[in-house]
């Protein structure tokens, strides 16, 4: 019921009004195309566990693995979607929760690829809850909106005081080496994220909305010369916040840069997130790889393993 | 009443338009001189660098305060029109919990509360005293468009116009920046002012049905452009 309802608040956004259209192969939200999946982490005689998982194809996890040499703590789970990418008429939900003290990192197999669509669209709502204590780091691989793409996502965050989540979106203006108009060419890309405190209190949200047509897209201050952004927000303490903060440089290269970014404070203590452009995916992860090595050495006390070479 | 095409005779209106352009003037004293919205940092990483660029930049900047700020504003005004205090303190919080940058925060709060003190000692206002008293209590954060709002409303400012003087101030702050960041005369900044003004009816068009949780923008570089001015060592601006 939940689910339905959630994903029902999705349905009926504004900025979908004009992509209602059924496809002509599976209707929308049929029975395959409603992807759910529902992890969630605990502490099982001090270690970190996965506990309980939730799957229906076409999202799938298989199980905690703990390969992160520099925090072997740490159970990973990869995302996977047996579906290829996201197509229209396609439904995601993912529910992740991290119990008191414990810690987890989620990702995803490869790039989040949302196809070309004639008719309708895709939805993805996600819940996020970390209880007392909890670090979670939820970096899923860079998000590809396809020329003539709608996509639309919706995150409900709920944070206790005193854990630390790492989570962020990395977006990439469709196949860039592949044809001139897969640049933004998507017709919609809507992704709303809220957060708030146990008790309900809102902290901060965020909405971005791309529709085909934007006039600005190409302004000097909106994308002009890039192609890939991120927005990667830590919530944490404000004491770890502000020690994180002073050790992450601002990158703004006078000369033709390949990459910029910064870190910027966000409202009610929230914590903080970090901005990041740049011309090629690599680019964008390298500045976000710089943030997240800084949040786990602060907010956790370990730091990054060197990065595989086939990344 | 009025003859409107020779404006002969007069109308009760006169002393309200008056008022607008007092309220709409960049010298009442709110502190907005000290923000630049990001355009010192623009300057400096030569994101704006010429007329052009400056013409893009407010462009972009009032596209995105119609999107945020001024749904903002527009629902606080109709909450002030319905006495509604609730609605007033939840239009305030929901804009504030969407600026992201402390310095952005700092325009929004600092200049706000600004605006309503100086609002009360010219006209007695009881929302607007209630509103500023929640201010100084921590109950709300005081967001410069929520103020307004409830000031325009108490003196028949209808919504359009609320909006209008809402934009027009803020592509007025980025102008009388730009003259003291960059080479640029008071007649090119004149010129892109007046351009610039053009597209607000579209604007106030595209936000006014959209409710609170609809407040969205996009715009990346602008957004590294709010981390970079906080790290910044030389500045004439507090944003």
């Amino acid at each position: 019921m939940a689910l339905l309802e959630q994903l029902g608040r999705l349905d009926s956004a504004r900025e979908l009004r004009d992509f209602q259209t059924e496809p002509a192969q599976m209707r929308a939200a049929a029975p395959g195309k409603v992807g759910e999946l529902r992890l969630g982490f605990s502490l099982r005689d001090d270690r970190s566990v996965l506990h309980d998982l939730y799957r229906v194809a076409p999202l799938l996890v298989q199980q905690a693995l703990y390969w992160d040499e520099a925090m072997p703590e740490l159970p990973i789970c990869s995302i996977i979607s047996i579906g290829g990418g996201i197509l229209q008429g396609d439904r995601y939900r993912i529910d992740i929760t991290v119990a008191e003290g414990a810690c987890a990192h989620v990702t995803s197999q490869s790039a989040n690829r949302i196809h070309q669509m004639d008719a309708n669209y895709a939805s993805q709502h996600q819940t996020v809850t970390l209880e007392s204590g909890a670090y979670l780091e939820y970096l899923p691989d860079f998000t590809i909106a396809y020329r003539d793409s709608r996509f639309i996502n919706h995150s409900d965050i709920v944070i206790a005081e005193d854990a630390t989540l790492l989570y962020g979106e990395m977006m990439l203006a469709g196949r860039k080496h592949h044809h001139a108009d897969e640049r933004f060419g998507l017709d919609l890309l809507s992704v709303a994220v809220a957060v708030r405190r146990p008790d309900g209190r809102k902290l901060f949200a965020e909405k971005i909305l791309i529709e085909k047509g934007d006039p600005t897209i190409d302004y000097p201050a909106v994308m002009r010369g890039y192609d890939a952004f991120a927005n990667i927000m830590c919530l944490t303490p404000p004491a770890v916040a502000a020690r994180i903060r002073d050790r992450y440089e601002t990158n703004f290269p006078p000369e033709a840069p390949r990459a910029i970014s910064g870190v910027c404070r966000l409202p009610n203590d929230a914590g903080l997130m970090l901005r990041a452009v740049g011309e090629e995916t690599y680019d964008v992860r390298n500045e976000v790889r710089r943030f997240w090595r800084i949040v786990r050495e602060e907010a956790r006390g370990r730091t990054l393993p060197e990065e595989f070479l086939w990344r | 009443m009025a003859d409107r095409a020779s404006g002969r005779g007069g109308s009760p209106g006169m002393a309200h338009l008056a008022r607008l352009l007092q309220f709409s003037d960049s010298t009442l004293p709110i502190g907005s001189f000290a923000f630049s919205n990001g355009l010192e940092s623009a300057v400096q990483t030569g994101v704006v660098s010429d007329p052009e660029s400056l013409l893009a930049y407010v462009d972009l900047i009032l596209r995105q305060t119609a999107r945020m700020d001024g749904i903002a504003l527009l629902h606080a005004h109709r909450a002030a029109l319905a006495r509604d205090h609730e609605a007033i303190l939840l239009a305030d919080r929901e804009l504030f919990c969407r600026r992201v940058g402390e310095e952005q925060q700092l325009m929004l709060t600092r200049v706000g509360k600004k605006f309503a003190e100086l609002v009360i000692k010219i006209m007695p206002s009881p929302a607007l005293e209630r509103w500023l008293a929640d201010i100084r209590a921590n109950a709300t954060p005081g967001c410069l468009p929520v103020g307004q709002a409830i000031a325009l409303a108490h003196m028949d400012v209808d919504e359009a116009e609320a909006f209008v003087m809402h934009q027009y101030a803020i592509a007025s702050m980025i102008m009388s920046a730009a003259l003291r960041l960059m080479r640029i005369d008071h007649l090119d900044t004149q010129r892109i002012l007046f351009t610039a003004q053009g597209r607000v009816e579209g604007d106030y068009r595209a936000v006014r049905d959209r409710s609170l949780d609809e407040m969205a923008s996009f715009a990346p570089v602008f957004d590294v452009l709010v981390a970079h001015h906080t790290t910044t060592h030389v500045r004439l601006f507090m944003n």
